[in-house]
């Protein structure tokens, strides 16, 4: 009898500590996977098809990494689409310099915005929401001023755009970046000091400081971070539109908190997941993806999109 | 009034099962109306999840709960308050920024129309403080500006604007001080001669003879001693609740070094800190004694760097700290346990053993990556050597004892390696067992050349195994004492504001 059920039990016991909310999110992409199978044979389930996916995603799914980690310390970035068009056109203003200038100009530029979010939020102590608002109006009109409102054309720039629209064995270079900045990000939050810092920030900011962390620093860094991957964002970008367009990147901070959140991060801080993120994204450029291939109108996609968000937060809060 | 002494709540059988935990065993309890039920046991015993259960705001596996003859409803915490059931949990639930008055009517306002009633709810909180003893509190004050004893009278005002037949308080008398626990006593005998029944959860067994009319102990979920008279003796209740023989409560003193490790001048921060030095040799243990708010607290974040003193200096091992800088004084060797250990100390969430690193996270870098297994081996090894029980350092902190999660804390430091200790209320809601043991691993960092600065609202606990206490009264320190020779009146005489005893006498 004993032999009987102490096996059951342990496998009941062992069932009941699979964290289900980390379940959600493949749940939804292999589903959406099924369902594309089904509508469109021999289409959706192509590497062309798939590796196409993650193109569209990179964008916004290099920035949600960086947008990761500022929430892990419990603030928001709402700055990220607009610097993403500012830091194109900085790069843009170099143009006659060649391509690595034009990637130097356009990442500096991030770093030197994300890096003022930072200083206002740590030294100015203006709480991360208001902080950024301003900086999304701020580098808004800085890309428009700085461009006189005109696009940029990058054409000249062939190693630029490789960035954007390359190749290597086939596979698309922004995937491929997307990826890098991925694992990049999983590596940072949970392998070294700094990640498990920001996290122990955004849990509990007095006793991070109890703990000889200071959560100001932590705090900074964040936001540069995000500068950073706002800033390779802003090169994919570029080089895939051979242009600098003053008005890109529009709504790109309201989808990237999107993917951060379904991905299971907590907007209150101290509960981060890079590969929840990351599937948050995919599951965003899958619906995308199906819509499209069924000729649905973008419409339905925001529809589809917001009432995904509140199904995958709503089974992700349940104990 | 008038069924005074009939049964108000009868517990029969009541089991709680959490996954993997058997939380309450089959908890038997009885409480009579206008009696003061004191309720004991080691943290873990099971009695907060029995308060819970009773309470509502748990859902007990088995058993029954009855109130006034009749079932209650379970894991409703509405019907308990509507059937007379208020309950003050250890942690203050006051909403911050919010008046006394709002408070006190939270979830109940008295309105006039669409419109809230200010002058009927103020007039109610005035009455409510008049029958709990405590007319001093206005009812337009922010809770924010109360004392943690007041804080507490409007928790008990709170209680008593529903209509209470049964009180709970889970610890009350945790953070408060000698002369503010008479002052709840106070308030506690009247309304049990109201007719309203207590259960009295407390750590301080000497609460039990003083207040209690009858006494339950509670050991591993289980009801091990009911109906005990309040005269029982200590050992006998702490035999019940250790359910075996009782340790030396008190390690002894061991013999510190002549080099000074901590030398504070003149620190200041007004109006909580005025001018305060002291030195702590190596391997020396010093109390801070002096009533809640005497600046005690204070003293020691100030030590610590956390908050900026308008004057004085520190130095640790000769080296002066910049001020503010916590970090630095970790580095200097100062390790550091806040009095709120959840809300301060720890990461509830995280693993005993992330908690137990966190202040050392650069000792573990190997290039540029964590070497996670050596964090596990490292931190285990010193959870394990204050013997923090269960062994589960994968476990979350949230799953521990008080007195566990504190030894987390500890841990932390020794992991450090550090040299001295700023240690605030390290006992408070740790059960008598898990006490000596705290006692025992101070003793043993102390004899190993740490030195201590403890701050406790115990005496008992000071005069127990501290070398020296000093006093604080007001934000100065005003007394001396040797830990060994000196009584607790000695103490409190020093430690009471001298307007105190002139309203005493």
């Amino acid at each position: 009898m004993a032999v009987d059920t102490t096996p059951t039990v342990d496998v009941r016991a062992r069932l009941r500590q699979v964290p289900v909310q980390e379940l959600v999110l493949p749940v939804v992409i292999i589903a959406l996977v099924i369902v594309g199978v089904i509508i469109r044979p021999g289409v959706f389930l192509t590497s062309d098809n798939l590796l196409n996916v993650l193109t569209q995603v990179s964008i916004t799914g290099i920035i949600a990494i960086g947008m990761t980690f500022v929430i892990a310390t419990g603030g928001i970035d709402l700055s990220v689409g607009s610097v993403l068009a500012a830091a194109g056109i900085a790069g843009g203003l170099l143009l006659p310099y060649g391509s690595w200038m034009f990637m130097l100009g356009a990442v500096g530029f991030a770093l030197l915005l994300g890096s003022i979010n930072g200083l206002a939020i740590t030294w100015g102590k203006v709480v991360p929401f208001i902080a950024t608002l301003a900086m999304l109006i701020i580098a808004r009109g800085l890309a428009l001023w700085m461009s006189e409102k005109t696009p940029i054309s990058l054409i000249e720039l062939d190693i630029l755009q490789w960035f954007g629209s390359g190749r290597v064995l086939g596979i698309p270079v922004p995937a491929i970046v997307f990826v890098v900045v991925t694992v990049a990000g999983w590596v940072l939050l949970n392998r070294t000091t700094f990640g498990r810092r920001a996290i122990a920030v955004g849990g509990n900011r007095s006793a991070a400081r109890i703990a000889g962390i200071r959560p100001g620093r932590v705090i900074f860094t964040v936001y540069v971070l995000t500068g950073l991957c706002v800033g390779i964002s802003a090169i994919l970008l570029s080089g895939r539109l051979a242009s600098a367009s003053p008005v890109v990147g529009n709504l790109v901070e309201l989808d990237a908190i999107a993917a951060v959140v379904i991905g299971g991060t907590a907007l209150t801080g101290g509960k981060a997941t890079v590969t929840g993120t990351f599937f948050g994204v995919i599951t965003f450029g899958l619906i995308f993806n199906l819509l499209n291939l069924l000729n649905m109108p973008t419409e339905i996609q925001g529809i589809v999109k917001g009432i995904l968000i509140l199904i995958a937060v709503a089974l992700q809060r349940r104990d | 009034m008038s069924d005074a002494g009939s049964p108000l709540l009868e517990v029969r059988g009541l089991v709680k099962d959490y996954p993997g935990v058997r939380a309450l065993d089959g908890v038997d309890l009885t409480v009579t109306s206008g009696q003061v039920h004191c309720l004991i046991g080691q943290n873990g015993a099971g009695k907060s999840t029995l308060i819970k259960c009773v309470s509502g705001l748990v859902e007990p596996t088995a058993g029954e709960v009855l109130f006034e003859g009749a079932p209650l409803p379970v894991g409703d915490p509405n019907a308990s308050i509507a059937r007379g059931i208020a309950t003050i949990y250890q942690e203050l639930d006051l909403v911050p920024h919010l008046s006394v008055a709002q408070n006190v009517f939270l979830g109940h306002e008295h309105k006039r129309g669409p419109l809230l009633n200010r002058a009927a709810m103020h007039r109610e909180t005035e009455a409510l403080f008049a029958r709990l003893g405590n007319e001093g509190i206005s009812p337009a004050a922010s809770v924010t500006t109360l004392r943690p004893a007041q804080q507490q009278v409007v928790s008990m005002a709170r209680a008593l604007s529903h209509s209470v037949k049964l009180l709970i308080l889970d610890e009350p008398s945790a953070v408060l001080d000698d002369v503010e626990v008479d002052a709840l006593f106070g308030v506690v005998r009247r309304l049990t001669a109201e007719g309203v029944g207590v259960i009295w959860i407390s750590h301080r067994l000497g609460e039990v003879a003083e207040l209690g009319d009858v006494v339950t102990v509670l050991k591993e979920g289980r009801t091990v001693a009911t109906e005990l008279p309040p005269d029982t003796p200590v050992d006998t209740l702490i035999r019940h609740m250790v359910g075996g023989r009782m340790e030396a409560l008190f390690p002894d003193r061991g013999q510190f070094r002549e080099t000074t490790v901590l030398e504070v001048r003149g620190l200041t921060r007004t109006p909580d800190v005025y001018d305060a030095s002291f030195t702590l040799r190596e391997g020396e243990i010093l109390g801070l004694a002096g009533l809640v708010g005497s600046g005690r607290t204070e003293l020691l974040r100030l030590t610590y760097g956390l908050d900026q003193p308008q004057s004085g200096e520190v130095e640790v091992g000769g080296r002066r700290l910049p001020p503010g800088r916590p970090d630095l004084a970790i580095r200097a060797g100062l390790g550091f346990a806040p009095e709120e250990r959840k809300s301060e100390g720890l990461w509830l969430d995280w693993s005993m053993i992330r908690n137990t690193s966190i202040a050392d996270l650069s000792r573990f870098r190997r290039g540029p990556f964590t070497d996670r297994a050596s964090e596990r081996r490292e931190a285990t090894r010193h959870l394990q050597s204050l013997n923090t029980q269960p062994d589960a350092p994968q476990r979350p902190a949230r799953l521990f004892s008080g007195g566990n999660q504190q030894k987390a804390v500890l841990a932390r430091w020794l992991l450090r390696s550090c040299r001295v200790l700023l240690l605030d209320e390290p006992t408070r809601g740790v059960d008598v067992g898990a006490r000596s043991e705290i006692y025992r691993v101070i003793a043993e960092l102390a004899a190993n050349g740490i030195g201590v600065v403890m701050v406790s609202s115990e005496l008992a606990e000071l005069l127990g195994f501290c070398h020296r206490l000093l006093v604080m009264r007001e934000g100065h320190i005003v007394d001396e004492f040797d830990g060994a020779t000196s009584t607790e009146e000695d103490v409190l005489r020093s430690a009471v504001p001298v307007h105190h005893i002139a309203k005493a006498g």
